[in-house]
């Protein structure tokens, strides 16, 4: 993202205006974006005129009072509705408009009081030397896989293919598993050309339990020499590297994202300092489980005694429609901070954030054992 | 012209009724006829809402003869405004988003149904109504063959009384010319005369039916052809399911070949098709062959079973093999798993329903320990933990590689002993284990006595086949409603495009009967019985076998999906409720753990809602309060969310279905029962 211009208070009011460049950035934005905040950008909007016969299509800057954002992650689109608040010839005041926010289109955004996780996004998502890394992972199983497309701050998903892969019956019946297996890896490569573009795409990790990800490439590479059209991939085979998966479902891409082989790629990235964070809390629970806690109400007592050495959340918090809430949290992460805490938070649409928002969203290694967490109710 | 998979509905009683009038230009057509050759109308139009009526499953398709005439009226007579919305929510069927519109539409043609049930001056079709001598042969038919029913099992006293209550209402109606009572002889009639054609089943069912004439008139539109669930107490079997079951006919046995990677598993298949001349002189000379080639003579047993090129290139197996040989007793169907850790996942999925398992263990120096796990879990406790919870309670644990301890009676005893803690903690019974040493390599005491004096002079027990032979006969449930959890689907050019493979669980099966497929749903027609490539006539709780399908689009039919009886479907739940016990982890588990869930062979990745309660080990009681976190070795009762929706049944109305296994991160996390199954929600609008 590109920030374009600034004029606001700390904790105060203000506006600053944007550019959102790649993907990643319009999930920053909508992190940005609350209930409440007023977003100016130039817009399309359909017109009727003369009785509702005639409609035409009018290009305008409209700024409007948000009442819901909403993104798809795997479309990478994001649209602002609200009231409209400018006025102008063709859209009345108070009128429903929903601005569609766009790469490449500059928008400016208004709040009335700018907290530290805003302005923070807005940081992060500005600082030019932080790598983007756009990485590939293809996690297979046998008659599973998913190909991920990692970004900064999103995942998406972006291919899903499932083929039943039968066992080996009797002798010389193999033959329907090498078919079986043969037609699951033809379409995965068919996925995989159509997704992956290697002007956008460093690196590709081919992840799965066993061999089937050896099978894979290798299948990958006969097929690229044999068909012309396919000459991209021999042409980026130093790009390919392999690691091992617990298995072909979602959810194995953050094991395979903490693979030592895989996290070197990533080391600049959100994503791989989110991996070792909510690593650090399991291995934590797993040695001493009064030391770490999850949950608003634990993590909240546990800040009253100024425990909390490490918070983890999720940016879900944030994006907390009720002020009130979200004005909690903001003050929670920040006095945690203040005496000397950690505060981590996790992008929800990453591996390692889904795991925890499925966790309640929050989370905290504490500094001293607080055994008597047991006997407080949820 | 719509296809239809119901044979039955175009074999209806009204085929063999002559010239027929068409319903809107009044031409006589033909019987060969399926429309009418001047206007083009059709003449059943059950065709056209099969797909609206079938959802209704059984009692309501045979109800559509009523509902269709009422459907076609409000179809051609262009000033009802309902009809109008009905044909629109039949063209947009499928369609998600019009499900609110189409509720609506559906709502106003349960009306229509209603309404007509009151008027009694509206003539349905001609066609619609069977003769008066149809209905006469029809009753007579229906009678007869209910009568041999009943003769034919004496034993069951309850349904036989009920179908000749049925019977009588039959021989009531017959004489009756009121046009509502018609209907339901038509259904009768329609139903009887499918009976007599081919499956002369449904004598219960019959019944059933009769009950569900009044009560399920309102259309749902919910999955297609899934009726209300008729308790499954209600099921009676069929006469012919319990045909043979005294026949002294050798019982199938599923036996599981399990252990630790490079423990010799293949070899040992390999080695006992082999002795009992399974493989042929020259496969093996050509596996022996082969195998020297690559350098790897030992293998040349193992490579019976794994013939994948990879498998033989890496000389280990990754996918369970399926082979077939006799013993006295029992035609064993075996299955050899992959002991791999990385193949733990197929392995589940394709050994769950085994009867009995054979645990090859590794006799020789630091590999029996590395199996026991010395870092990590090793598989031979992954796997006997996992066949016990598979619900196999005979173990037979083969010590294998005993020529390389020289067969020291010292080592074998030391085995036993270790292992022997072990597999007691996991719940095997002493007595249910059978401890067999021997080598596979060296072919001592596998299908005969030990002949190398080093073994026999200490060891007096059975040889390997004498101990599979012995198993204890696994349970049969054939007096359950139909259950087969699909393992594979295939399709070869003698079972046809559409073929599975797997266990019967409950109740029987038998050529030309329709199955309903879950979970998408549909019905299909079995075509073709196999066991080891010969053909059987009908299959019974506990046989193996592979089945062609007929009449379903292959798209339905995905593996981990069951087969069941159409009156009586599998519940299909992405909610459940399951009672876990922990094994042994490191990471504790905590509310919104990812993981992979196997029940029977589904596979489907899923996340722990809640943890509901800690149970205590040796009460079983649940605790007050709610525990933060699970910890190795704690049971406890949890709510879990599946990704997608599987068929299971809770545990205590079958067990085979109601089992659950839970990975994550390469490692069986959790074994389980299902306790509660929470039902989707599709059903709840």
């Amino acid at each position: 993202m590109k920030l374009v211009g600034k004029s606001l208070a700390r904790d105060g009011p203000g506006s600053v205006k944007l550019l959102p460049e790649v993907d990643d950035d319009l999930w920053d934005a909508y992190n940005l974006i609350a209930a409440g905040d007023s977003v100016e950008a130039v817009t399309v909007r359909k017109i009727t005129r003369s009785g509702g016969r005639d409609s035409e299509r009018v290009k305008l800057t409209l700024e409007v009072a948000v009442e819901s954002t909403d993104y798809d992650k795997d479309g990478s689109v994001l649209r602002v509705r609200g009231k409209n608040l400018s006025k102008n010839e063709h859209v009345q005041i108070g009128q429903y408009h929903t601005l569609e926010i766009e790469l490449r289109r500059p928008f400016l955004l208004r709040k009335e009081a700018w907290d530290w996780p805003a302005l923070d996004t807005i940081r992060k998502s500005c600082d030019e030397t932080a790598a983007n890394a756009d990485l590939a992972v293809l996690l297979m199983q046998e008659g599973l896989a998913h190909l991920f497309l990692v970004g900064r701050s999103v995942t998406a998903t972006r291919a899903r293919v499932e083929v039943p892969i039968p066992r080996k019956h009797g002798s010389g019946a193999v033959a329907a598993y090498d078919t079986a297996l043969k037609d699951f890896f033809q379409r995965v490569l068919a996925a995989f050309v159509h997704h992956v573009d290697f002007g956008l795409v460093q690196c590709v990790v081919i992840a799965s339990p066993g061999f089937t990800k050896d099978q894979f490439r290798d299948y990958m590479l006969l097929e690229a020499t044999r068909r012309g059209e396919l000459r991209a991939i021999t042409e980026h085979k130093a790009r390919f590297v392999l690691a091992p998966a617990p298995s072909g479902y979602p959810h194995s891409l953050k094991d395979v994202l903490a693979a030592p082989s895989v996290m070197s790629l990533i080391k600049d990235t959100r994503a791989a300092q989110e991996v070792p964070a909510l690593q650090e809390f399991y291995a934590m629970i797993a040695k001493d489980s009064a030391r770490a806690c999850y949950g608003p109400k634990h993590v909240e007592v546990a800040h009253e005694r100024l425990a909390i050495q490490t918070l983890l959340l999720t940016d879900t918090w944030f994006r907390n429609p009720d002020v009130a809430a979200r004005r909690k949290c903001v003050d929670l992460a920040e006095s945690v901070k203040k005496v000397g805490g950690n505060v981590r938070v996790f992008s929800s649409m990453h591996v390692s954030g889904n795991q925890l928002e499925q966790l309640t969203g929050i989370a905290a290694v504490l500094r001293f054992p607080m055994p008597d967490l047991d006997d407080i109710e949820m | 012209v719509p296809k239809t998979d119901n044979q039955s509905d175009l074999e209806g009683p009204h085929r063999n009724a002559g010239p027929w009038l068409c319903s809107i230009c009044s031409q006589q057509n033909d019987t060969s006829c399926m429309s009418c050759e001047v206007c083009g109308v059709l003449r059943d139009l059950s065709l056209y809402f099969n797909n609206t009526n079938e959802p209704e499953g059984g009692a309501k398709r045979r109800n559509k003869h009523s509902g269709v005439s009422v459907l076609a009226r409000s179809l051609f007579t262009p000033s009802s405004p309902k009809s109008k919305a009905i044909v629109f929510s039949d063209g947009f069927r499928g369609n998600k988003n019009a499900t609110g519109h189409m509720q609506a539409s559906l709502g106003t043609l349960h009306k229509t149904f209603m309404t007509h049930k009151q008027r009694h001056n509206i003539v349905p079709f001609k066609f619609d109504i069977p003769s008066p001598d149809d209905m006469v042969s029809i009753g007579l038919k229906s009678s007869r063959h209910l009568r041999k029913a009943d003769t034919s099992v004496p034993c069951v006293d309850i349904p036989g009384k009920m179908v000749m209550g049925d019977d009588d209402l039959v021989a009531e109606k017959d004489t009756s010319t009121d046009p509502s009572s018609s209907v339901k002889l038509d259904e009768l009639g329609g139903n009887s005369s499918s009976v007599a054609a081919n499956t002369r089943n449904e004598t219960l069912i019959l019944d059933n039916e009769l009950q569900h004439l009044s009560l399920e008139r309102k259309p749902k539109n919910s999955k297609a052809k899934i009726k209300k669930p008729v308790p499954v107490s209600q099921y009676k079997p069929e006469p012919w399911m319990l045909q043979g079951e005294d026949q002294e006919m050798p019982r199938q046995l599923n036996l599981a070949i399990v252990g630790h990677v490079d423990s010799g598993k293949s070899t040992l298949c390999g080695r006992l098709l082999h002795a009992l001349g399974r493989i042929s002189k020259k496969q093996m000379h050509k596996n022996e062959k082969e195998a020297k080639e690559k350098g790897k003579g030992s293998f040349a047993y193992a490579w019976a079973m794994d013939e994948s090129a990879d498998e033989r290139a890496r000389g280990i197996t990754m996918n369970v093999g399926v082979a077939y040989f006799d013993t006295k007793n029992y035609q064993v169907v075996m299955l050899d798993s992959p002991g791999h850790k990385d193949f733990v996942p197929n392995m589940i999925s394709g050994v769950t329903q085994a009867d009995a398992a054979v645990l090859v263990v590794d006799a020789s120096l630091g590999s029996f320990e590395s199996g026991m796990g010395v870092n990590g879990v090793g598989q031979t406790k992954e796997h006997s933990q996992l066949i016990r919870s598979f619900g196999v309670e005979n173990l037979i644990v083969a010590v294998n590689k005993m020529d390389s301890v020289e067969y020291s009676a010292e080592r074998f005893n030391y085995v036993k002993s270790q292992l022997g803690i072990f597999l007691r903690s996991c719940g095997y019974k002493e007595s249910a284990i059978t401890w067999v040493p021997l080598s596979a390599m060296e072919n001592e005491n596998l299908v005969t006595a030990a002949s190398d004096t080093r073994l026999s002079s200490w060891f007096h027990g059975t040889c390997l086949l004498e101990a599979i032979d012995s198993s204890a006969a696994p349970h049969r449930d054939v007096s359950k409603p139909l259950r087969l959890p699909i393992c594979d689907v295939i399709s070869s050019h003698v079972l046809g495009q559409v073929a599975v493979c797997g266990k019967v669980v409950c109740g029987a099966i038998r050529s030309d009967s329709k199955v309903l497929v879950m979970p998408s749903g549909e019905l299909a027609t079995v075509k073709i019985i196999e066991r080891d490539s010969s053909r059987l006539s009908s299959a019974r709780a506990g046989d193996n076998i592979a089945i062609g399908l007929q009449g379903i689009d292959p798209i339905h039919v995905m593996s981990g999906g069951v087969l069941c009886h159409p009156d009586y479907p599998v519940s299909v739940a992405s909610s459940l409720e399951l009672k876990i016990l922990v094994l042994d982890i490191t990471v504790p588990i905590l509310p919104g753990l990812q993981f992979e869930l196997h029940a029977h062979h589904a596979k489907v990745s899923a996340s722990l809602v809640r943890i509901v309660s800690l149970l205590d080990q040796k009460t079983g009681k649940a605790s007050a309060r709610k525990p933060r976190m699970l910890t190795a070795r704690q049971a406890a009762v949890v709510e879990v969310r599946l990704e997608r929706e599987v068929c299971v049944e809770e545990f205590g109305t079958l067990k085979a279905l109601g089992r659950a296994f839970l990975r994550s991160q390469g490692s069986t996390v959790a074994v389980g029962v299902v306790t509660r199954v929470v039902q989707r929600e599709l059903e709840l609008q």
